[in-house]
């Protein structure tokens, strides 16, 4: 057995030795580079583009404008250099193409454009006015009014959080290949079937006739999930000129046309009993939406589905701004757990009940928004094994209680909590006749662990060895399966992978039994056990490898199967140590425990890995990072990793990351659940609330910058 | 990025000779260059390698160490006579972006860095110090970075070099191909001319710098304050040497990064501890020198408050005041 095991990853070494080729690593013959023209303003008009002197430049092939652009639509996104109109700084004005990336880079800085500038709005607190409720954000459970009227103790607070941009490692790059009204495009995907539907829709031809492919991804983040229009516009681009075409954006191009975290400014109302029991839980939120699309990625979901609560009322606001539409960024229910996870810490306070014992008075085995009982829930045991391993139960809970040298120490703890996706999928497995095995399934591995927990599974429904299995990704040749977003994978696509080994294992045990040349001939199907590569009769005295199997067979045992998952929601619970000078105002987080219901852990390396990721994540979200819009103009004026600040490593303690480890009963991913954004969504409110044990002082603005922290 | 020449001379004079040509920029580390150019902040039509120069060398003679502009800031940091006589260059040095970047630049470019203004770095956006007269977004835009001392209506944008303030403040002389420049005449404060930062001519080459080893330099330290806990730039930094006979501050050299247009050396400052005991009194006093020119914007208030406190915790740590 090896899924629960801390198998390395099987793609570990491709990875670190520049083995694994990312899709900007495609290079095709006669392809040509199309590279990117930014608009300055954020609102207005293209009066003019001048591209003399861009064309002027050796190896331009084509510079495109609104002018001359291909025609496309989208159904999902306002498509660029269809027209005029200027909706958000960045946007995409000109296309450069050449036969090196250096000459089409040149005559991009070379294009002149000519705008008629309108002022835009940048930030929510420029449209106070224009805040309101698109259809279907308003969930009222039970009677709210009453809930508050029969609080004992109330708290009431406001809280804020700025964008976000995803920043994978990894540019977003696109590679298109035409052949007749055939389509190949190597594109840096989170969900190659989606990619290619999307293609298929856009250029009017069957789905069947586009192959979308991404085998590695560093990092998508959500900002990888849909096809944006620059890669659509990039395929047309390739069609029109008759050449391949690849197009890689630069870093800072990915903070405005690949989407974002929106801006989110949120009220939470909370009414309780003395005894800590929640009476009302009231959440209102106002997240920025863009000129051309009122949807909505942060959504309240903690507030709807986490505590025992009869009254909650959550409606999430928008107002348009002229900026680009943000999307979902990972764990898009961090943005409105972090207010609500705060809030519980004052009424904490406010009661003068241990924040755990608030939490555990408030646990529900119920979906408090529908009333159905969780299929599987162990969020009391993760209080209980965090505070333990954490030392919970030493804490003075008096605010600056703490002193060692110069620094203030607190303590601080927050529910982790996010649901995750489980979307129909399919594998193919398939026994080669010397006994290796190789399965196939289009979804993907974003950088999580994929391969290798496939890897194991195969390997386990079979009985073979981890080094006899190959695992392959991301190729929509391979039979369909989910995008790999909202923490969804593994939990979509576990079952069909499984299923199908399961499938062909029963079919070779046939072969070998049915067969009189077979040491096994007569043994009932059943009765086989499969394990190191060998099938065993029920006593183990008599052996016949795989191999061996299918070498007299001389032909491959394939099996496809499809599963469909059941959505899930994995909660867990974060305890943080943080150390403040109050000289400089300057925090450090200092130790880090988190305990996870993630049903059955399938590899605790890469789920281990899921946890530390997550936490730094949520060091950085808590204490330095943010996009800073220009009001005046909406545009970004810190687009690069060098002003764009996450976590490094100097800035994460040591991570202790504890798993339940109890299998989901209704997962048909072998009791695994989706898990991967659940370890981000309770650290900035931790970390915060360690702030208020260490000082005193409640920040309810992100980021906890040392600027807010001088007293 | 548009095509650009390359060239790699083999010794001072051709550097400087292929360097007079218009449009022409040394590269030595390129760990700040390859960014402006890429980035589209810079171009620069030729690209003169200085790497293969002979100015890497560290050297002590007598009472002054020579530091070669080709020395790596990790060489530098490392160097038993810099940890020894200079211990604030070692500290500003080690504090300075990643062991990455440490390995890769030189320090002679390191005094040269460009602000990292995002409205400097943006090619989208009007910038003074891009285009004299374009404007400056940052004045009324998003200054939480920017300078408090030494800036005009022109540009705020403050100067990057943890280095430059650390050699500022161990009296350090720019050594260049044609002449000795004392450090503290080397940047220069924006003014009208925001496009100039230093007194270097076109095509004059830093070939290294000079440093005298004195009790003031070997007394010294580094505090850097940022928004991360490595590999950022300092919201605020002070370096502090300090001299003392008894009780009495005898000389002290006061140093600030983070907070002004240039490295910034604070006279009034140090005037207010020399020559007096080192009490929370003087300190105090001397923070309040320090920022009694200062001018804020909308979002950069803080340091006023915040250098003060750091200029405090360095001198009491340095000096043993509890």
């Amino acid at each position: 057995m090896t899924v629960g095991r801390p198998v390395e990853r099987v793609d570990g070494r491709a990875k670190v030795t520049g083995g694994a080729r990312y899709t900007a690593d495609r290079t095709l013959p006669g392809m040509l580079y199309s590279y990117l023209v930014m608009g300055t303003i954020a609102r207005g008009r293209v009066t003019a583009v001048d591209t003399a002197a861009a064309r002027a430049v050796p190896g331009v092939v084509e510079v495109f404008t609104h002018e001359n652009a291909p025609r496309l639509t989208s159904d999902q996104h306002f498509m660029p250099l269809q027209g005029t109109q200027i909706h958000y700084n960045g946007q995409i004005v000109a296309i450069t193409v050449a036969t090196t990336l250096e000459q089409a880079q040149e005559a991009a800085e070379l294009v002149r454009v000519t705008y008629a500038p309108e002022t835009p709005k940048a930030v929510i607190a420029d449209a106070l006015t224009e805040v309101y409720l698109p259809a279907n954000q308003e969930v009222i459970v039970g009677d709210p009014t009453a809930g508050l009227a029969a609080a004992e103790v109330t708290v009431t607070q406001n809280y804020s959080s700025p964008p976000h941009h995803h920043n994978p490692i990894e540019p977003h790059a696109t590679v298109a290949q035409w052949d007749g009204d055939r389509l190949t495009v190597h594109e840096t995907s989170q969900g190659v079937v989606n990619a290619q539907r999307t293609f298929a829709t856009t250029f009017g031809i069957p789905q069947t006739n586009v192959r979308v492919l991404a085998p590695y991804l560093g990092g998508g983040f959500g900002g990888k999930s849909p096809v944006w229009p620059h890669s659509l516009l990039n395929a047309a681009i390739a069609r029109q000129l008759g050449r391949p075409a690849k197009m890689v954006l630069a870093r800072s191009q990915m903070y405005s046309i690949v989407s974002h975290r929106a801006e989110f400014r949120q009220q939470v109302t909370l009414g309780a009993k003395r005894d800590g029991t929640l009476t009302a839980l009231v959440h209102h939120s106002t997240q920025q939406l863009s000129r051309t699309s009122e949807n909505m990625y942060s959504h309240s979901i903690s507030s709807r589905m986490l505590y025992a609560c009869p009254n909650i009322h959550t409606r999430q606001q928008g107002v348009r701004l002229d900026v680009p539409t943000s999307r979902f960024m990972r764990s898009p229910q961090m943005a409105s757990h972090f207010g609500l996870e705060t809030a519980l810490d004052e009424l904490s306070y406010q009661l003068g009940i241990d924040p755990v014992e608030l939490r555990r008075r408030n646990y529900t085995d119920v979906n408090p928004t529908t009333g159905e009982r969780f299929s599987s829930r162990f969020l009391l045991d993760c209080y209980k094994l965090g505070a333990d391993a954490f030392g919970w139960s030493r804490r003075n809970p008096k605010p600056g209680s703490t002193r060692d040298g110069h620094e203030f120490v607190g303590w601080g703890m927050a529910t982790e909590a996010h649901d995750h996706n489980a979307n129909p999928s399919s594998a193919m497995v398939r026994m080669a006749a010397d006994g290796t095995v190789l399965s196939q399934t289009a979804t993907q591995d974003i950088g999580t662990g994929t391969y290798t927990v496939f890897t194991q599974v195969v390997a386990d429904a079979l009985g073979v060895p981890l080094n006899q299995v190959k695992v392959e990704l991301a190729d929509t040749n391979f039979p369909p399966a989910a995008l790999s977003a909202g923490s969804g994978t593994i939990a979509s696509v576990t079952g069909a992978v499984n299923a199908a080994a399961l499938a062909v294992r029963t079919a070779v045990v046939q072969l070998a039994v049915s067969n009189p040349a077979s040491p096994l001939h007569g043994v009932s199907v059943e009765r086989i056990i499969t394990q190191h590569g060998y099938l065993f009769s029920p006593d183990r005295s008599r052996r016949e490898s795989y191999r061996a199997v299918m070498a007299r067979h001389g032909a491959p045992v394939q099996n496809t199967s499809s599963m469909t998952n059941a959505r899930g929601y994995s909660t867990g619970a974060v305890f943080v140590e943080v150390r403040v000078d109050p000289r400089y105002g300057r925090v450090r987080v200092t130790r880090g425990v988190g305990a996870y219901d993630a049903g059955r852990v399938m590899n605790h390396k890469t789920a281990r890995s899921q946890v530390i990721g997550g936490f730094t994540w949520g060091i950085g979200n808590a204490l330095m990072e943010h996009t800073v819009l220009d009001r005046r103009t909406a545009r970004v004026v810190n687009p690069n990793l060098s002003t764009y600040l996450l976590a490094v490593n100097a800035d994460v303690p040591e991570i202790d990351a504890i798993f339940v480890n109890k299998p989901d009963p209704v997962s048909t991913a072998l009791g695994a659940r989706g898990f991967g954004e659940t370890p981000i969504t309770g650290v900035p409110a931790a970390i915060g609330n360690a702030i208020f044990h260490a000082t005193g002082r409640r920040i309810r603005d992100l980021p906890f910058t040392q600027d807010k922290l001088l007293y | 990025m548009k095509n650009f020449t390359y060239a790699a001379p083999r010794n001072v004079a051709d550097a400087v000779r292929l360097a007079g040509q218009p449009d022409a920029r040394f590269i030595a580390g390129g760990t700040d260059l390859l960014n402006l150019m890429k980035d589209g902040a810079q171009s620069h039509g030729a690209i003169i390698d200085i790497n293969g120069l002979a100015l890497g060398d560290i050297v002590q003679r007598n009472d002054v160490i020579r530091i070669g502009a080709l020395a790596r800031m990790s060489d530098v940091a490392a160097h038993p006579a810099v940890r020894r006589s200079l211990p604030v260059v070692s500290e500003a040095l080690l504090n300075s972006a990643s062991p990455q970047v440490r390995n890769m630049a030189a320090v002679g470019g390191n005094v040269l860095q460009r602000t990292r203004c995002g409205y400097f770095r943006d090619s989208g956006t009007t910038c003074n110090k891009k285009a004299p007269g374009s404007g400056c977004p940052a004045l009324e835009g998003e200054n939480r970075g920017h300078a408090i001392l030494g800036g005009s209506d022109h540009c705020i944008a403050v100067h990057p070099s943890d280095l430059a303030v650390a050699l500022l403040a161990v009296d350090a002389v720019v050594l260049t191909d044609r002449r000795r420049i004392p450090f503290a005449d080397f940047h220069v404060v924006p003014g009208t001319t925001p496009d100039q930062e230093t007194v270097l001519g076109h095509g004059e080459l830093i070939t290294g710098f000079e440093i005298p080893v004195t009790p003031l330099a070997a007394r010294s330290r580094y505090l850097k304050l940022r928004d991360r806990a490595t590999f950022e730039f300092a919201v605020v930094a002070v370096a502090a040497a300090l001299n003392m006979r008894g009780d009495t501050v005898r000389d002290v050299r006061l140093t600030f990064g983070g907070v002004a247009t240039k490295p910034w050396r604070s006279p009034e400052a140090e005037e207010a501890l020399r020559g007096k005991p080192l009490t929370t009194t003087t300190i105090t006093e001397a923070g309040r020198a320090l920022v009694r020119g200062a001018v804020t914007r909308d979002h950069n208030a803080f340091k006023v408050d915040l250098v003060q406190r750091a200029l405090d915790g360095l001198l009491r740590d340095l000096g043993g005041v509890r």
